[in-house]
């Protein structure tokens, strides 16, 4: 995950890169290691070092590293020719190398030659039939040929073997949400904070999918989950106030035509509180719009 | 060897001569067979300057202490990774390939 300073770090960076100022390898390391996908700037930069000689020699053993991340970033702009040449060059280096022939089927995937990729895949997994990459890179191959109800499949499956991965878990959360399946992705969500309870965007997400569900015992789960979001961002997540003002007047709303005793005892101060830290942010941040938060808020509490 | 170092050393050997002070101490009550109530006062004092310079240097010398609350900045998570290992190339992005020249 990605903190708040690594966040202002890479902006930073990438704005003395794009500028001109030098910090190019410092940049490209720290895409690697956040993990994030900025696939043409990585593209454009990764080229001017690799271009001059000068530069690669000085990167020493580091090079083959920046040739994959290259190879990557070419292939997700759809510069074939790029990205074959530095599979080329690492072919040559690294003659028999797992991790060479990972790519070059990643390759034959972004060319759009499914059956060649999948048999590539094949005779990489007879090698090692436990290789996370490669099954990963199954579902996603089911994904891109439109084939949702087939990567859930194979996610699943994958899921049986090697449980404890978030990335994966997190993957069948947004094919189901996609789908529009919310019960299984409420479940996937639960799973992702079971493993991580202290990651504030987890239970955001959970909170939203049992808000989309509806009905009013998941609108009161949804609230406790933005409020725990709250609680571990510390208020500074706007998404969390507003759904917890959306979910007070959704439960107000159902909990109309119910009696008195089913009525929601869970605090009403919430909502208000929720709405002056909404309106103490936006007077801060966005002055402009406050007038148009304002309004928002009395017709929800109206509502 | 930075000051923190040089004076959390003082600081430790100022507390093992006080120590060494008090077992001194001990042996000459036992000689006299008095009550041990108490180091005497001049080995209260070196503990508290042996202490005071210990406390200081093991705040100083390790560094910068990291944030341990969940949602300072540091600590904040912004986004989660993009889960590159599902990455799929069949995006619209590949209709605008960028204009690139490569040499190698």
């Amino acid at each position: 995950m990605v903190t708040k300073t690594e966040e202002t770090e890479l902006n930073q960076l990438e704005n003395q890169v794009e500028n001109g100022g030098g910090g190019v390898w410092e940049y490209l390391c720290l895409v690697r290691k956040l993990k994030v996908r900025r696939s043409e700037l990585v593209l454009k930069h990764g080229l001017s070092i690799l271009n001059d000689p000068g530069k690669r020699s000085a990167l020493g053993p580091d090079e083959w590293t920046l040739y994959e991340q290259v190879a990557i970033a070419a292939m997700d702009c759809q510069s074939l020719a790029v990205a074959q040449n530095c599979i080329k060059v690492l072919q040559k280096k690294f003659p028999e190398s797992k991790r060479v022939g990972k790519l070059e089927a990643l390759l034959l995937e972004a060319k759009g030659m499914w059956e060649e990729a999948e048999k590539a895949y094949s005779i990489l997994l007879e090698d090692n039939p436990l290789d996370q990459v490669i099954h990963k890179r199954k579902v996603a191959m089911a994904k891109a040929q439109g084939k949702p109800s087939l990567a859930i499949e194979h996610l699943n499956k994958y899921l049986e073997v090697f449980m404890a991965d978030h990335d994966a878990w997190r993957e069948l959360a947004e094919i189901y949400v996609s789908l529009q399946m919310y019960k299984q992705a409420a479940f996937c969500y639960e799973e992702l904070i079971l493993s991580q309870p202290t990651l504030p965007l987890y239970h955001l997400a959970y909170a939203e999918v049992l808000y989309t569900i509806g009905g009013h015992e998941n609108l009161i789960a949804a609230r406790k989950y933005y409020a725990s979001t709250i609680d571990l961002t510390g208020g500074k997540s706007t998404r969390a106030l507003f759904g917890i003002c959306l979910c007070g007047s959704a439960i107000a709303q159902l909990s109309k035509g119910r009696n008195k005793e089913d009525k929601d005892m869970a605090a009403p101060e919430l909502q208000s509180l929720a709405a002056t830290a909404l309106e103490k942010e936006y007077k801060q941040k966005a002055p402009a719009k406050l007038n148009l938060l304002s309004s928002a808020l009395r017709s929800l509490k109206l509502s | 060897m930075n000051l923190g170092f040089v004076i959390g050393v003082i600081g430790v050997l100022i507390l093992s001569h006080a120590g060494y002070s008090t077992i001194q101490y001990r042996g000459l009550l036992k000689i006299t067979e008095e009550e041990f109530t108490g180091p005497p006062l001049n080995v209260v004092l070196e503990l508290i300057v042996g202490l005071a310079l210990s406390m200081w240097a093991a705040l100083t010398f390790p560094g910068k202490f990291l944030s341990i609350h969940p949602d300072s900045d540091e600590n904040r998570a912004v986004s989660l990774p993009d889960n590159s290992d599902f990455m799929i190339f069949n995006h619209r992005g590949r209709l605008f390939p960028p204009e690139i020249t490569m040499k190698f």
